[in-house]
């Protein structure tokens, strides 16, 4: 039986192929728990390292901030799998390996040579996690993708953007399709882990970014399987079938919060209009007329003004903690510098040091999740390109002469 | 009202998947908690939602009901509590039982449950379960080697854990907001809970590595999931331009829309389709493709203009690209350029919306994600599956949502061992 300090995937061996921020990160993810992840890339490196934001703003193949961001703790191995030497090398490390992530689409799969049944089937306790943008079956499994275009096709694109329909909606940031792609490729590959524990084998596991991304809109499909009604856009909030009233409000330093005015529970409404007069700024909302639902419902539009002016003179973090302190939800829409500064981001230690020798120590996030009963790996660099290749093919020539 | 509960297949029975034989207390609720326990549900796991009838959850309530539209802030004052459709959507294949904590017999009933089982889960404001007397110190031993797995908006600890949370306070808490928007404007944000989703999708990854970790160790853990560090760890690559780099993004000309700082791609964006707010969008990459695309478009002379020749031209000729490109799409159906210039090799996508998703994408159709399942009060309803298909392990869909204590007397009698008289008498009382 395993250590049990030991982190969940200590024992695994993860070999990646992975061209997108999607496979890469589920890779990481499974490097965070301790798995030993080889990261295959042609002598060219891996796509990503192609796409800035650079270090310094310069660009090089092991100064790609995407790179850095999506390929902590992994080991580098330069394997040209388009070649025939390359193929024997990623067979032989398959052999020894627990799961094969990989991202290629079918006709880069064939091109390649790569058969995930065949492979499936000659190594039975290797689990092959595909993680594809329409994944592996079906009339678009060879589209190409991107973050826009999965956001697009995959519904949540036309649910984001302005109030303004002449304007279109606008790409939420931050690569959320490829996000999506990988949660779900690190649950998949769980629920294939735990069946492996239960019924012994490893399996395929096909994984597609559109579908993900088609059940990730939350309302959105909902309101379509029910009522048969489209959401449509809004500022900032959530899209619905009918208009709502703004959610987001500006504050006297020009930052903004989030706040939703629910004026159909008496109690938030009440300390909402509490600690409005609490400044002085309650206006009429304390006549008694305002404790009838019906009546505020009715002059909704007059208490928003009211509101607005509200939070107009006031700064963002003040209003943060205040309705907070009053059980309003609320929050101050943060810049990322901003989230570094923050005391209870700082408190909780979210952020950790990542050393990148010769260069400097910089902030990364730390783990999405905490157990009480084992810790993620800590943090450390991306690897430079084929930084581990002698030592993965040394290990792989020590094995072929141990066996023979 | 009483409904026709006992029709076939509603009964509880043995189920298949990898968490066959794992039985859940499942206190979540809301979307995020409950779409977080619905995998493990979708898996074999047993997953019994426990709720209170004097206190329903927010999905039950919610107006998204057949054949009637409405804003899902505009709530029925007295809501039938099995007719809501997004509670149908995240407690389908969950068994539902009802308990009153505020009773100390609603308590000891728990705490049988909690021994009868081996996982639980809650989403409550931080101090609930406490009140309930329900610490992880307590829970082993109710239950040795439990999974107690915590999720919230901000944590159980630091200054703001008790702050109040839902979706789009997270995704301002966690600088998913700002990133996303036009320059020079306020953010346009998020149009849906979109950290809902994902801390649920957190929430499971770290509920079945617990489940993983103590099949290998025989080990439990207690689990501390917080929405914001979620949504801050998918943050992407813009933290670390801030953090290495030095960058402040306030103030300046970030976000950028729809186009991208990087890769250089140009064209980049959504443009005009024919219709009425339909939208296509278009991410070119390299020469290739954008050779490709002129060819779609029909060769059209603009695109011979030197301030397109390469792709750093067109990425700093955005502006008087774009016009031409949303001259050519304005004609077009979104689908049929779509399609069109995939086959030529371009990276595009239909802006589809929840109608295109169940009746018009192929693709989707072709691989089976949505899937149907009776309900006795709502009939008929569409389901979304998981996006994943497996060789040989599959979901489990047996049944759409609990009604409201429907498996009170399954849960109560054959796993508790309660007398048929005992659960009367507990009803009468108002315990469950």
């Amino acid at each position: 039986m395993p250590n049990p300090l030991e982190r969940p995937y200590a024992d695994l061996k993860v070999v990646e192929l992975a061209t997108d921020p999607g496979g890469e990160m589920t890779g990481y993810l499974l490097a965070g728990m301790g798995a030993d992840v080889i990261k295959v890339e042609p002598p060219e490196g891996s796509p990503t390292r192609a796409v800035g934001p650079w270090l310094k703003g310069e660009e090089g193949p092991d100064d790609s901030l995407a790179f850095w961001y999506y390929n902590s703790n992994k080991r580098s191995a330069v394997v040209d799998y388009r070649t025939k030497d390359g193929m024997a090398t990623l067979e032989a490390l398959l052999a020894g390996a627990d799961i094969f992530l990989c991202t290629l689409q079918p006709r880069a799969l064939r091109s390649a040579g790569i058969d995930h049944e065949a492979l499936s089937r000659r190594f039975p306790n290797l689990i092959v996690l595909s993680v594809t943008p329409f994944g592996l079956t079906g009339p678009w499994a060879d589209y190409k993708s991107s973050e826009l275009v999965g956001l697009a096709a995959g519904g949540p694109l036309f649910m984001c953007g302005y109030d303004d329909h002449a304007i279109p909606p606008i790409l939420p940031g931050g690569n959320q399709a490829y996000h999506v792609a990988a949660s779900f490729a690190h649950k998949a590959l769980l629920v294939a882990l735990i069946d492996r524990q239960m019924n012994g084998g490893g399996q395929v596991v096909d994984v597609s970014m559109h579908e993900g991304c088609a059940v990730t809109v939350e309302l959105g499909n909902p309101y379509w399987f029910y009522p048969k009604a489209l959401v449509e856009r809004q500022t900032c909030r959530h899209a619905q079938p009918v208009r709502t009233q703004p959610a987001i409000f500006e504050c006297a330093d020009g930052k903004w919060v989030y706040f939703v005015l629910v004026v159909a529970e008496p109690k938030p409404f009440a300390n909402l209009v509490a600690w409005m007069d609490s400044k002085g700024m309650a206006a009429d909302l304390t006549d008694e007329a305002y404790q009838d639902f019906a009546y505020r419902q009715a002059h909704y539009a007059h208490v928003q003004g009211v509101v607005e002016c509200f939070f107009l003179v006031h700064d963002a973090e003040t209003m943060f903690h205040e309705g907070q302190e009053r059980e309003l939800p609320i929050a101050v829409i943060s810049a990322p510098e901003e989230l570094f500064e923050d005391p209870h981001n700082i408190e909780r230690g979210f952020f950790v040091e990542v050393e990148h020798e010769g260069i400097g120590t910089f902030k990364y996030p730390g783990a999405p999740y905490q157990f009480s009963a084992f810790t993620s790996v800590p943090r450390t660099r991306a690897p430079k390109l084929g930084e581990h290749t002698n030592e993965v093919l040394g290990a792989l020539a020590g094995e072929a002469v141990g066996a023979s | 009202m009483t409904y026709q509960t006992d029709v076939a297949g509603r009964r509880p029975h043995g189920r298949k998947g990898p968490l066959a034989g794992l039985r859940v207390a499942d206190f979540c609720w809301m979307g995020v908690g409950s779409l977080a326990t619905r995998f493990l549900a979708d898996f074999g796991a047993e997953v019994i939602k426990i709720e209170n009838r004097l206190r329903l959850d927010t999905p039950r309530r919610l107006p998204i009901y057949k054949g009637v539209v409405r804003a899902y802030g505009h709530e029925d004052p007295n809501p039938d509590p099995n007719k809501g459709g997004l509670h149908n959507n995240y407690s389908r294949n969950k068994l539902g039982i009802t308990v009153n904590m505020k009773t100390e017999k609603g308590r000891e009933i728990v705490d049988r449950l909690i021994a009868a089982s081996s996982v639980v889960t809650e989403n409550f404001a931080p101090g609930v379960m406490e009140r309930w007397g329900l610490t992880y110190d307590r829970l082993k031993e109710l239950c040795p080697e439990v999974i107690f797995a915590r999720m919230s908006g901000f944590g159980h600890t630091g200054p703001y854990h008790e702050y109040r949370s839902y979706g789009p306070v997270v995704q301002a808490a966690c600088g998913m907001s700002f990133v996303s928007g036009l320059p020079g404007r306020e953010p346009s944000g998020w149009g849906l809970s979109y950290m809902d989703n994902q801390a649920a999708y957190t929430n499971s990854a770290a509920l079945l590595l617990a489940i993983y970790q103590r099949n290998r160790t025989g080990k439990g853990t207690e689990i501390d999931v917080s929405a914001v560090e979620a949504g801050m760890h998918m943050l992407g690559p813009i933290l670390l331009d801030v953090s290495v780099n030095g960058r402040v993004t306030r103030g300046g000309h970030y976000p950028t829309g729809n186009r991208v700082e990087h890769p250089h791609a140009a064209p980049h964006g959504v443009y005009p389709a024919r219709g009425d707010d339909r939208w296509l969008a278009i991410a070119v990459m390299n020469d290739a493709e954008w050779r490709a695309l002129v060819e779609v478009m029909g060769n059209p002379s603009w695109a011979q203009d030197g301030k397109f020749a390469t792709q750093e031209a067109r990425f700093a000729n955005q502006d008087d690209l774009d016009p031409h490109i949303a001259a050519w799409s304005r004609e077009r159906d979104c689908h049929e350029a779509m399609d069109a210039l995939q086959a030529a090799g371009v990276r595009a996508g239909a802006v589809q919306n929840a109608q295109d998703l169940n009746e018009v994408d192929p693709q989707i159709a072709k691989r089976g994600l949505f899937f149907e399942l009776d309900h006795p009060v709502i009939g008929e309803a569409r389901f979304e599956g998981e996006p994943m298909h497996f060789s040989r392990t599959g979901m489990d869909n047996w049944r759409s949502a609990p009604l409201l204590g429907e498996d009170n007397d399954y849960v109560y009698r054959e796993i508790l061992g309660y007398s048929a008289e005992e659960i009367d008498a507990l009803a009468e009382e108002g315990v469950i």
